[in-house]
């Protein structure tokens, strides 16, 4: 065991751990902090697969914006909303719990099933990238790849989602502004 | 394996010079407040009471370390380590002289921004681990103020990398002084490359990043929540904010964090405009002052005078401004900071297009 694997395995640990405490607990707010270790855990493991950008992205949109913005729901609501939910039932097998249950056992199955199936260390697609020496080294520099990229083969996704952000911005300017005319 | 000791080495040397620096910033600033408002601040504890920050963090060894019944007891533990960590980690990224850098990471000033937004989570955690509703309502004002800091904050720090071209911040230093490797230029047509010195900073390369800088420096102000922005921890409305319920060992761990975020973020303004670990003399004719005065020992030298000097500012503008309202705070954020920021980034694009 080297290094490397002795940390890809702590951090899937701890990804895994973690999300499996933030889908059990009863105390949301908890829930919340624990999804937090989740998303360092899985930024941990982007740096191993040598995306240290999309690590960093990952931090800042997720841990500095959407699970701040949770947080902050969760403190204008209340302690007694919050209160109400950990008092609820918790039986495993339900009737409305079933769909869900069937859901992931079978996407659990099929899980299984490609892992058994994939031979994932003789890939055809990773061959011809390794041959044609199509693969980022560690000392690479992703970011300008991935700027050149956005501004060139994605650009019109890039631009799509750029109008789609737009939309939101207006709108949320729109219902967040008090009419004049009283 | 010699490298882990030198990772672990640089890790404790960090640590222990942040310590050192809030016990010296902790005296800095009583003395500073003292002379503002005509007062002699401390006296008694050693001469001039250069001891009295160590009496001080005795006094808080000692305490005990109370936890309120209704407390949620996990995250109110917890808090202090988090708020501290994410700034301790900041200063992985951060450049002390050429060559001396504890982490070279090519995303450096990305890193450090985002491992900044981590410490409004810990903040989170204490004010709602403190149960208590001054603490939280301190909390949620940290929160609302940090998160909008950071837009123009942000803004401010891509017109310097439009100008950098990169987000190295060891490229970012190397690039305002003698030892770049590119042509720079003072004001976009005086070739400084050889010269150096003051005139290579990246506030004299593109002189709209003065502006930038202003910005810069009024957002970090309010990311480590320091007056004028300091409604969190708004004494006369809200007892001490969202670590009012913190005592002894994790009051101090707290008082360790804001202090250490003083310095970071004057230390990243410091790299970032005003020429990093580069020396401000230029070589002048056959007086080779820059080159004289670059090298490891210099850089350090250099890089502590202008955070420290920037830290200054800082207590300067605490005891001198009074404390913003909370519209005022978010109409000089949304109205002013982020549309000045725009325009900077805008300025950086034209002035790397046509002027560099």
């Amino acid at each position: 065991m080297t290094l490397l694997q002795i940390l890809f395995y702590v951090m899937g640990f701890i990804a895994v751990a973690s999300a499996i405490y933030v889908a059990a607990t009863k105390n949301l707010v908890r829930c919340v902090f624990m999804f937090f270790i989740t998303l360092f855990a899985l930024a941990g493991l982007y740096v191993l697969a040598l995306a240290d950008f999309v690590a960093i992205t990952q931090i800042v949109i997720y841990v500095g914006g959407i699970l701040v913005l949770i947080l902050f729901a969760f403190m204008l609501s209340g302690k007694e909303n919050l209160n109400i939910i950990q008092q609820q039932g918790s039986r495993l097998m339900n009737l409305s719990t079933l769909p869900a249950l069937v859901l992931a056992v079978l996407f659990f199955v099929l899980m299984v099933n490609m892992m058994g199936k994939i031979d994932a260390d003789n890939l055809d697609w990773i061959k011809s990238s390794i041959q044609n020496g199509n693969v980022i080294t560690p000392d690479a520099n992703v970011t300008d790849n991935i700027g050149i990229n956005l501004m060139t083969r994605y650009l019109l996704p890039f631009e799509a989602i750029s109008i789609l952000l737009m939309v939101a911005l207006v709108g949320a300017a729109h219902l967040s502004r008090k009419e004049r005319t009283a | 394996m010699d490298f882990y000791l030198t990772y672990i080495l640089s890790a404790i040397g960090l640590f222990s010079f942040s310590a050192l620096f809030a016990l010296f910033g902790v005296y800095a600033e009583r003395k500073v407040s003292a002379f503002i408002q005509d007062r002699l601040g401390p006296t008694e504890t050693g001469k001039f009471g250069t001891l009295q920050t160590f009496a001080d963090i005795l006094k808080l060894v000692q305490k005990e370390l109370i936890i309120p019944a209704a407390a949620d007891k996990l995250l109110f533990i917890l808090a202090p380590g988090i708020i501290f960590v994410a700034v301790y980690l900041g200063f992985a990224a951060l450049p002390w002289a050429p060559g001396l850098v504890p982490s070279k990471l090519n995303l450096g000033l990305y890193y450090f921004f985002a491992i900044i937004s981590v410490e409004t989570l810990g903040i989170l955690m204490a004010g709602w681990g403190s149960n208590n509703k001054y603490s939280i309502l301190g909390a949620m004002r940290s929160i609302a103020q940090i998160i909008s800091y950071e837009i123009p904050a942000g803004f401010a720090l891509i017109s310097v990398v439009m100008i950098a071209q990169t987000l190295n911040l060891q490229d970012i230093a190397t690039q305002q002084g003698i030892l770049a490797t590119e042509k720079i230029k003072f004001l976009g047509y005086w070739d400084v490359t050889t010269t150096g010195g003051v005139l290579s900073w990246n506030i004299f390369r593109a002189p709209h990043l003065i502006i930038a800088f202003v910005i810069y420096f009024i957002s970090s102000l309010a990311e480590s929540n320091r007056a004028p922005f300091d409604i969190p921890e708004a004494e006369s409305e809200l007892v001490s904010g969202f670590h009012t319920e913190y005592s002894g060992l994790r009051f101090g761990l707290i008082f360790l964090a804001e202090y250490s975020m003083m310095f970071l973020v004057s230390m990243v303004g410091a790299i970032l405009f005003l020429g990093a670990w580069n020396t401000p003399l230029p070589n002048i004719g056959p007086v080779h002052l820059a080159t004289w005065t670059t090298g490891t020992a210099w850089g350090i030298l250099w890089i502590g005078l202008k955070s420290f000097a920037l830290v200054g500012v800082q207590m300067w503008i605490r005891w001198t401004l009074p404390r913003l309202r909370v519209d005022q705070l978010m109409n000089l954020c949304w109205k002013v900071l982020t549309p000045l920021a725009f325009v900077c980034m805008l300025l950086s694009g034209i002035w790397r297009l046509w002027l560099m």
